[in-house]
């Protein structure tokens, strides 16, 4: 730090984020619901209320669910 | 070499120099001060130096910290192109990760960035470099010009409607001219295309590594690709009148072309992935940096030396000299010796810095300014070349030109000059403009890359928007990879911030953050003399600068130089402090803030 005098770091590292086993946001071990390993999405992505209700309507048709 | 040419010793009259300083000159980070010694007897700028009395300490900070919160930390870099560092971390971290980010999210960051340098170029060229340019102004400056002016006609007139140059710089009037106000309108609807696809301005809250938290859906691209058509009438008229006025300006002050001119030594780290080639592995960077729609290379006097990243990477030196840091070579070890191809890592590499801050008293012939001097190094000719950005838009339009790699529907590089094809809208017909490489790398010419890089970028993200609602309808709404984050890992990335080259190199060591560097274009614009006495660019533009104001000492409003400095994009003018030398200070308000009577 050449000759500038700084303060002890007062931020605690977030503890969780470290610890093994503990899950990460981005971990590979979590799995989002209505994603596919395919790269396809479907209804499920957009609600968790009766989701089978609001895919689309042929089967011909993407599922393009609403963000 | 980059230093000024030694000027002709007859007739120069010490006694006739004025020293004249503009401190702080912009709201840029960093508080950038021109201090100069103005020679009114040769109407010339005879000595310059930049300075910035700003210390902030990234690098120092970012030590111990997640490498995850890279991202959001270094937005705070800037408060106008904070996106541009987030997706720049984004690319180091995904290598460092080794992760790549799938190709709807490729396409959506791009979308993003496009808008963004729409946003920030439109913003800056018609909200306040024009005020250099705009009646109001000249009218103090060269009022000869302005009479010429109302004289002459506008070639552009079909496409922009006025009918003098008079006309056009009336439309420039801070705040009643109607580009300004237009201008401000445009700069909205950027934002609001940016925010659909970045989730926030200018600090994104949807960038993360590996990918994005916006939902793709038919409606995003829609509604980004409406606000896209609306402003197509504005940009093919800005470019038309950038054309009409810098001609102009060439004709009315013949010599102009010396204003802000440097040799050409332009970098540019190229823009917008292609996600069909990028893996984001440093073995496999040369093939992914060349896939960029905006080519990296590194330009000197007009020839091509390199486009390739591990080069441009392994070239980069920051030396000190002027700067007030203490030398970390020799004091530190070295946290990367070779990269991941095996070639060896020069201390003065970022990977290898270690911020030493050492403050000390202002002294020109010594330590002056908080900014480093990064350069890059020619291995062939052995010299550190001090490379500007030539506010961004400017070595990104050269580079691309000269490589000839990018090839899309709308944007064509043919080697000598770069087509733009932008579709009907409005107003105006479908129209193909063309940016041909110019003779010099001078104020006016950066200043006129600028209204074609926003056609650029909204020419690419047509292309950007095709590629993203063909892959979304094929059902592909995979827009984020999952990863962990490894114990030890480096990584850099390259991307160009609206002003230019912007580099981040991280080395992360026991799963935190070893040494963090973040090299945006301003350390390279506004560099200081470096241990080489090497001027940095500010500095080796505004040395020799004929002085064409009609102004004498006493009212010297320095426009000749503000227009050169500004056309670098130091971001935005703001209150301006003048020294004139003899214990006098004449205190002018250089800011749009005030309106068209204040200039």
């Amino acid at each position: 730090m050449g000759e500038i005098r700084v303060g002890d770091p007062d931020v605690e590292l977030d503890a969780p984020a470290h610890t093994k086993g503990v899950e990460e946001g981005n971990s590979r071990r979590r799995k989002q619901a209505g994603h596919h390993d395919d790269g396809t999405v479907d209804e499920r992505r957009s609600t968790g209320i009766r989701p089978k209700k609001h895919g689309p309507i042929l089967p011909i048709m993407p599922n393009l669910p609403p963000g | 070499m980059t230093a000024t040419k030694p000027k002709p010793a007859a007739g120069k009259k010490p006694g006739e120099l004025v020293e004249m300083a503009w401190d702080p000159i912009t709201r840029i980070i960093g508080n950038l001060g021109v201090y100069t010694k103005i020679d009114f007897a040769n109407r010339l700028v005879a000595e310059c130096h930049t300075t910035s009395s700003l210390f902030r300490g990234y690098s120092v900070f970012m030590k111990g910290k997640d490498p995850r919160d890279a991202g959001f930390i270094t937005s705070r870099i800037c408060g106008i192109c904070g996106d541009n560092h987030t997706t720049c971390s984004v690319y180091a971290q995904n290598m460092a990760y080794g992760i790549k980010t799938p190709p709807l999210a490729e396409w959506i960051i791009n979308l993003g960035e496009a808008a963004e340098y729409m946003f920030d170029h439109t913003l800056f060229q018609d909200n306040l470099v024009f005020v250099d340019f705009c009646e109001a102004m000249v009218k103090q400056t060269n009022p000869s010009v302005l009479a010429r002016a109302e004289a002459t006609a506008a070639p552009g007139r079909d496409i922009h409607g006025y009918r003098t140059i008079a006309d056009i710089m009336r439309a420039y009037n801070p705040f009643e001219g109607e580009v300004y106000k237009e201008a401000l309108k445009v700069s909205r609807t950027t934002r609001e295309m940016f925010c659909l696809m970045e989730g926030r301005h200018v600090h994104p809250s949807t960038v993360y590594p590996g990918g994005v938290g916006t939902m793709p859906q038919p409606t995003l691209f829609t509604d980004y690709l409406s606000r896209l058509i609306s402003i197509l009438d504005f940009i093919k008229k800005a470019v038309a009148m950038n054309d009409d006025i810098f001609d102009f300006w060439y004709e009315a002050l013949p010599g102009y072309e010396e204003v802000g001119r440097r040799r050409v030594l332009l970098g540019c780290w190229g823009s917008f992935q292609n996600p069909d080639v990028v893996d984001y592995k440093y073995e496999t960077m040369t093939n992914w940096g060349r896939a960029m729609h905006v080519t990296p290379g590194i330009v000197v006097d007009g020839k091509l030396l390199t486009t390739d990243l591990v080069d441009i990477n392994l070239g980069i030196r920051i030396l000190l000299g002027s700067s007030y840091y203490k030398d970390w070579a020799g004091q530190e070890e070295p946290f990367v010796k070779y990269d991941p191809l095996g070639n060896p890592v020069d201390i003065r590499h970022p990977w290898n810095q270690t911020t030493l801050p050492d403050p000390g008293k202002r002294d020109f012939n010594d330590k002056y300014s908080w900014v480093m001097s990064p350069r890059w190094f020619d291995k062939n000719s052995g010299e550190h070349l001090a490379l500007d950005t030539g506010g961004g838009c400017f070595a990104r339009l050269y580079t691309t030109a000269l490589a000839k790699m990018v090839d899309t529907p709308y944007v064509k590089s043919t080697g000598h000059s770069v087509q733009i094809s932008l579709p009907k809208s409005a107003r105006l017909p479908e129209m193909t403009l063309e940016w041909k490489i110019p003779k010099w790398s001078n104020a006016l010419e950066r200043d006129r890359s600028r209204a074609y890089f926003i056609a650029y970028a909204a020419a690419m993200s047509l292309y950007f928007l095709e590629r993203a609602m063909e892959r979304m309808r094929g059902g592909d709404m995979r827009v984020f990879a999952e990863f962990d984050v490894p114990d030890e890992a480096i990584g850099c990335g390259f991307h160009e911030a609206v002003r230019g080259i912007l580099s981040h190199h991280v080395v992360i060591r026991d799963r935190k953050i070893a040494n963090y560097h973040p090299y945006p274009p301003t350390p390279w614009n506004g560099s200081p003399r470096d241990s080489y006495g090497t001027p940095g660019p500010y500095e080796d533009a505004i040395q020799n600068t004929p002085i064409f104001e009609e102004n004498g000492p006493d009212n010297f409003k320095g426009v000749d130089i503000m227009r050169a400095v500004r056309s670098f994009d130091p971001c935005l003018p703001c209150g301006v402090h003048m020294y004139v030398g003899g214990g006098q200070t004449l205190k002018k308000i250089h800011s749009p803030m005030f309106g068209a009577s204040h200039g």
